[in-house]
C-alpha cells in the first residue's frame, strides 16, 4: 500500500517529519486510518522495539521512534475513535506507592500504544487501594505495574493482597517490571506476567491476552 | 600482615593491593536499618559502631529545598527542577520535573552554587573526627546523572543527543563545572578518595549506545578522575545495571574503581575480576535485592565468601553490597554480613 512501507521505515529511523507527511498523504488517499496503523505505524515501532533487545538501539534511538509514532497517532486517534476498529485489549498501568520513577511505564505506554492497546495511565506513587478501584471502575484486561527501588516492589505484593481480598484478582491479568523485578519474583508474588523491557513487554501483554 | 585502618586498607584495595583484610563500605545506609541494628546513630556515627573501613558524604544530603506542595512532599531544588520526597525517599527526594522543560529554559536556568559553605558542614566534621583513621570518601553525582535527572530530564536528554547534540554538550559543560567546583572543595577539605555516583546502565544494558556514551557520558567523569589523580586522590565510580558494553570505556577514563558489580543486572565479580582486575579495584557484588532482603543470614554468609573467593585475589577488591543497604535490607542480615566479611576477608585468603 502507497507510503505504508515509508511510515514503517520512519517509525524505525525516529524520522517524525517523514512519518507525519506519510501518514497525511495515506489518509489523503483514503487509506483506512486502521490500515496505516497496522502496516505503518505497528510494524516500525515494534522493528524499533526488536532492534533495543537485540542491543543494537538503546534508550534514545527508542525515544525517537516514540516520538515520531506519537506525531502521526495524534493523527490517527480521533479517527480510529470514530470508528469501531477492536484494539488488542485496554491495558490500565502505574508505578507503585512511593515510587515516582515513571520513564520505563512511559516507554511501555508509548510501546503499547503503539502495537493498538488502549491505555490508561494511573500514574506514579499509586497505592493497592488505587490500583484496586481503578481495576474495579474499569473494564481492563491488564493491570501492570512498575518499580525502581528495591524498597517499593513490595507495592506489588500489597497490591495484589487487596485485589484478592476485594474479590478483583480474577478480573485482570497482572504484569510487573522494574529494574529490581525479575521473572522469579513475578512468580513468587502471584503475577501472570514479567518483561525485562518495554518491547519485551508489549509480546507478553499480547500473549496475556490470547485467545487459546 | 601488618595491621591496617579503615583508610589505609580501603586506599591499598582501591591501589590493587592487598590490605590485612578485604575493606568494606557502603556508599549509603538506610536510617531504618541503623536504628534498628544502634538506635539513634548517625551514619558516620554507625559506620563508626561497625567499623566500617570508609565514611562516605554526598552533597544531595544537606541540600536546601524549597517547598512547593507540602501534603504531597514536592519541593524545589537549588537547580529549579521539582522533586518528591516518598517514604523511601525521605533524605534525598526522587526527581519530578526537571529544570529545562525547553531548550529555551537554558537561558534562565539558576546555577546551583558549589561554595555554599553549608554543603561541606558535614565533610569538614569527618574529616576533623575520622581522618587518618577511616577513608573519609566524597561522592558527588555524575554531570550525567545531574543532567538526566535535574537538569534537563531523562527523556528529552535522550531524544537531544539525537536531535541536539551541541545542546547537550552546552548543559553537559554546566553540570561539568559544577562538579568539577564541588570536587576541588572536597579535596582541599581533605577527603581521600572521589566517588562518582550515577547510572550508566539499566538491567539489561546502557543507557545509550556505547558511541554515545563515549560521546556525552565519559568526558565529565574522565575530566573528574583526571582531576582527581593531579591531586593524589583517587576516583571510584558507581554505576547500576549491565555495564558489560561499556567496561572498556569506562576503565579509560582512568578511574581507579567500580562498584557495584550487581548480580541481578547480569554481572559477575569472576568475571570482572578476570577481565578487569589488573585495570580496577572493584566494589560490591553482594546481592542487596534478594538476598540482603529477603534471605537467610547463612545465604549472606555463602554470598560473602563466594565474593571474596571470585574478588579477593591479590587486593583490589572491597567488599560491599550490590547498592546500598537500603530500607528493605534485613538489619540481621547486614551485621552477618558485615561479619563474615571480617571472617572469610582476611589476608593471605585461605580459600580464593
Amino acid at each position: 500500500m502507497v507510503g505504508l512501507n515509508e511510515i514503517s521505515k520512519g517509525v524505525v529511523e525516529g524520522n517524525a517529519n517523514k512519518v507525519l507527511a506519510f501518514t497525511r498523504a495515506a489518509l489523503d488517499a483514503d487509506v483506512p486510518a486502521r490500515e496505516i496503523l497496522d502496516q505503518g505505524l505497528v510494524p516500525g515501532i515494534q522493528k524499533a522495539g526488536d532492534l533495543f533487545e537485540a542491543g543494537e538501539y538503546f534508550l534514545p534511538e527508542l525515544l525517537v521512534s516514540g516520538k515520531a509514532m506519537s506525531g502521526a497517532l495524534e493523527l490517527l486517534e480521533p479517527i480510529l475513535a470514530r470508528g469501531d476498529t477492536p484494539r488488542i485489549g485496554r491495558f490500565v498501568v502505574g508505578t507503585v506507592k512511593d515510587d515516582v520513577h515513571d520513564i520505563g511505564k512511559n516507554i511501555l505506554i508509548m510501546m503499547l500504544k503503539g502495537n493498538g492497546w488502549e491505555i490508561t495511565d494511573l500514574g506514579v506513587d499509586i497505592s493497592p487501594e488505587e490500583f484496586c478501584s481503578a481495576v474495579e471502575k474499569g473494564d481492563y484486561d491488564i493491570l501492570g505495574m512498575s518499580a525502581l527501588l528495591t524498597m517499593t516492589v513490595t507495592g506489588m505484593v500489597e497490591t495484589i493482597k487487596a485485589l484478592k481480598a476485594a474479590g478483583l484478582r480474577d478480573r485482570v491479568k497482572i504484569m510487573v517490571g522494574g529494574a529490581p523485578v525479575t521473572q522469579a519474583w513475578a512468580d513468587q508474588i502471584g503475577a501472570d506476567g514479567y518483561a525485562a523491557d518495554a518491547p519485551e513487554a508489549t509480546k507478553v501483554a499480547a500473549a496475556l491476552v490470547r485467545k487459546p | 600482615m601488618a595491621r591496617f585502618n579503615g583508610r589505609d586498607r580501603v586506599l591499598r584495595a582501591v591501589n590493587r593491593q592487598e590490605p590485612d583484610v578485604v575493606p568494606t563500605m557502603e556508599i549509603d545506609i538506610d536510617q531504618r536499618v541503623i536504628d534498628a541494628i544502634q538506635p539513634g546513630l548517625s551514619y558516620a556515627d554507625f559506620c563508626d559502631y561497625m567499623d566500617l573501613d570508609a565514611i562516605c558524604y554526598y552533597d544531595m544530603k544537606g541540600k536546601k529545598y524549597e517547598t512547593v506542595d507540602e501534603a504531597k512532599g514536592i519541593v524545589r531544588d537549588e537547580w529549579g527542577a521539582l522533586r518528591r520526597f516518598t517514604r523511601v525517599s525521605r533524605t534525598d527526594p526522587l526527581p519530578v520535573e526537571p529544570a529545562v522543560k525547553s531548550p529555551e529554559d537554558l537561558n534562565t536556568l539558576v546555577r546551583a552554587d558549589p561554595d555554599l559553605p553549608s554543603r561541606y558542614t558535614e565533610i569538614e566534621q569527618a574529616v576533623r573526627t575520622y581522618k587518618g583513621k577511616r577513608a573519609i570518601i566524597a561522592t558527588v553525582l555524575d554531570p550525567f546523572t545531574t543532567v538526566a535527572e535535574i537538569i534537563r530530564g531523562e527523556v528529552n536528554l535522550y531524544v537531544d543527543m539525537i536531535e541536539r547534540p551541541d545542546f547537550v554538550h552546552e548543559v553537559n559543560a554546566i553540570a561539568r563545572d559544577y562538579h568539577m567546583r564541588y570536587v576541588t572543595n572536597c579535596i582541599d577539605i581533605g577527603v581521600d578518595a572521589i566517588w562518582v555516583t550515577g547510572d550508566y546502565a539499566m538491567t539489561k544494558g546502557p543507557m545509550v549506545s556505547p558511541t554515545f556514551t563515549a560521546r556525552f557520558l565519559t568526558p565529565g567523569l574522565k575530566q573528574i578522575a583526571d582531576y582527581c589523580h593531579s591531586r593524589g586522590v583517587p576516583c571510584l565510580k558507581h554505576t547500576d545495571g549491565n555495564i558489560w558494553p561499556i567496561f572498556d570505556l569506562l576503565v579509560e577514563t582512568g578511574i581507579d574503581a567500580i562498584h557495584p558489580i550487581d548480580p541481578a543486572a547480569g554481572m559477575d565479580l569472576g568475571e570482572a575480576k578476570e577481565k578487569y582486575g589488573d585495570k580496577v579495584c572493584l566494589i560490591g557484588g553482594v546481592d542487596c535485592g534478594a538476598l540482603l532482603s529477603w534471605g537467610t543470614t547463612d545465604d549472606v554468609r555463602q554470598a560473602v565468601k563466594e565474593a571474596i573467593r571470585k574478588a579477593g585475589k591479590g587486593g583490589g577488591y572491597v567488599c560491599a553490597s550490590s547498592n546500598t543497604v537500603h530500607s528493605g535490607v534485613k538489619p540481621d542480615n547486614y551485621v552477618e554480613m558485615i561479619r563474615a566479611i571480617r571472617e572469610y576477608g582476611k589476608y593471605p585468603l585461605s580459600f580464593a
